[in-house]
């Protein structure tokens, strides 16, 4: 029954965590990673939690994950750039079924959405990240003040600060296109 | 549209997200479904036995304490960047307590150091 219940739960979500953790990691591979690391940390610690608990601890287990990635990600870029002659794409291979987009949608729709995706999520990725997680869990996700505040590990002040200013940034930027 | 309505600028930019998550490509969404399947599998069984998570951390540490002794005050390898990066290095391998649970990133600290000591 449990498991049933999880497994419905990381469905339900897994989709929108991916994007969460591509906008702030900006890589699909580290995002991926992220995510399955977010589902077997709930289900191997949080498991057993009450349901209703379920969302707040795994957005604040993605954050944290995301967070570490990117620290990492700053300490690998020092240790790439002492090692003379070498970069990090040398063993990637170009995968065009990776980077093949959806089929369902026409062409007009499909440039019309992308250019309103591009630009939302541009505008997004330079928010300050606060702001970017606060903005993400509250817009698009749907956590309200109090689980967002707990996903995020700071006070429901602090949420509707960040949400504020994420709001303005993004209205400022995208009121003439949006 | 009409950004003079707070609501419908959210509303519009939450739909906006939405699309481009509906808009996933297969294979994303299959490793996603894989994913869950294997947190899943995951359920009841035990973490990770202490001695696999101790072992390759010291490896690690070892590795970044080598380029310390190389670069820091005295040392040789004046090339690699200030002696200070290394310390901060250490100090946010050890802070970090998710580090030992990433095999890769293990393998590549471990792979890092040798190619420095070579």
């Amino acid at each position: 029954m449990t498991s049933r219940a999880l497994e419905q739960f990381l469905a339900s979500v897994e989709k929108r965590a991916f994007k969460i953790a591509q906008l702030g990691l900006r890589n699909d591979d580290d995002a991926l990673d992220a995510v399955q690391d977010a589902m077997m940390k709930l289900v191997q610690s949080y498991g057993s939690r009450n349901s209703e608990e379920w969302r707040p601890l795994f957005y604040r287990i993605l954050a944290n994950r995301i967070h570490d990635m990117q620290r990492r990600r700053t300490v690998r870029g020092r240790i790439m750039a002492w090692l003379p002659m070498r970069t990090d794409d040398e063993d990637e291979e170009y995968d065009p079924v990776a980077q093949a987009p959806s089929p369902e949608v026409t062409p007009a729709r499909r440039l019309e959405i992308d250019e309103a995706i591009g630009t939302l999520e541009v505008a997004i990725q330079e928010l300050p990240p606060r702001q970017q997680q606060a903005f993400l869990l509250r817009n698009f996700e749907g956590l309200d003040v109090a689980e967002t505040a707990s996903a995020m590990g700071c006070s429901e002040g602090s949420v509707k600060t960040h949400y504020f200013r994420a709001l303005e940034s993004l209205r400022a930027r995208l009121g003439e296109v949006f | 549209m009409s950004h003079e309505d707070p609501g419908e600028f959210e509303k519009r930019t939450r739909e906006v997200l939405e699309e481009s998550t509906a808009r996933l490509d297969g294979r994303t969404l299959s490793r996603l479904t894989q994913a869950r399947h294997a947190a899943l599998e995951k359920q009841g069984r035990p973490a990770r036995p202490a001695w696999r998570t101790v072992m390759p951390l010291g490896a690690a540490a070892a590795g970044v304490l080598a380029v310390v002794m190389i670069t820091g005050p005295g040392g040789e390898g004046t090339a690699l960047g200030p002696a200070n990066s290394a310390v901060d290095d250490l100090e946010l391998l050890s802070d970090a307590p998710d580090f030992v649970d990433d095999g890769e990133d293990l393998e590549f600290y471990e792979w890092a150091a040798g190619e420095i000591e070579s």
